[in-house]
């Protein structure tokens, strides 16, 4: 039997959290392959760290 | 760095029946958000304990987090005692659920799920809109952002298509 779910509910709170998402980011994201999302997401990553090494260092610099 | 290609290969190539969730299921419906781990739900099946188990075990797991030396055996006894498990291996940061807050269990998830075809092997992931559901029960202020993400992405989908 097929489970029928009642349509998503707007809900307040997230309509307002939602006036701030970027789109072009999404529509970006969208035209790529799912392998290419996830490829993107490790480049993000390592850049993430590499700016927390960074900041980690300037801390410690004399 | 998680490498989710190599996780996902251990994963599916060891047969272990999982599906993926949270942001790395985000990230593949589009999700532009930075998710550091790779979150999956898996059965907890006594064959798939000891499937989880090996394919994991030379990847080193350990309690991320932990402080190192303590006593923590990656087995198939500890599978079966534990339910979910926040771990740091060789290739990266990967959380299991035995269920997961909103969504239920493996057996629950699955008729909700897509199947992926990535990184030349194949993998469950749950669909957008459980999804944004299941964020949405668990009721965790921290993922309004990432439900708001998810929601506007479902609706960029719907405009793409009509």
């Amino acid at each position: 039997m097929v489970r029928v779910e009642p349509p998503l509910e707007p809900d307040p709170v997230i309509e307002a959290y939602k006036r701030d998402i970027d789109r072009t980011l999404i529509r970006e994201n969208l035209r790529r392959s799912v392998e290419e999302r996830f490829l993107n997401l490790m480049a993000l990553q390592r850049f993430a760290e590499e700016l927390s090494r960074a900041g980690r260092n300037a801390r410690t610099a004399p | 760095m998680t490498d989710f290609p190599a996780l996902l290969r251990c994963l599916s190539g060891a047969g272990v029946e999982y599906i993926v969730v949270g942001g790395a299921a985000a990230t593949a419906h589009g999700s532009a958000r930075l998710t550091q781990d790779l979150d999956v739900v898996y059965r907890r099946s006594g064959e798939n304990i000891r499937r989880l188990a090996s394919a994991l075990g030379p990847h080193r797991p350990y309690l991320r987090g932990a402080p190192p030396g303590l006593p923590f055996q990656w087995d198939v006894r500890t599978l079966e005692r534990g339910l979910n498990f926040t771990l740091a291996t060789a290739l990266g940061a990967i959380d299991l659920w035995g269920e997961i807050a909103g969504g239920g269990t493996y057996e629950a998830l699955l008729p909700d799920c897509v199947t992926l075809e990535v990184f030349g092997t194949t993998c469950r992931c749950l669909g957008l809109e459980r999804l944004i559901r299941v964020k949405r029960a668990a009721g965790r202020p921290k993922d309004l952002e990432a439900i708001a993400e998810l929601e506007a992405i479902l609706e960029e989908r719907g405009r793409a298509r009509s």
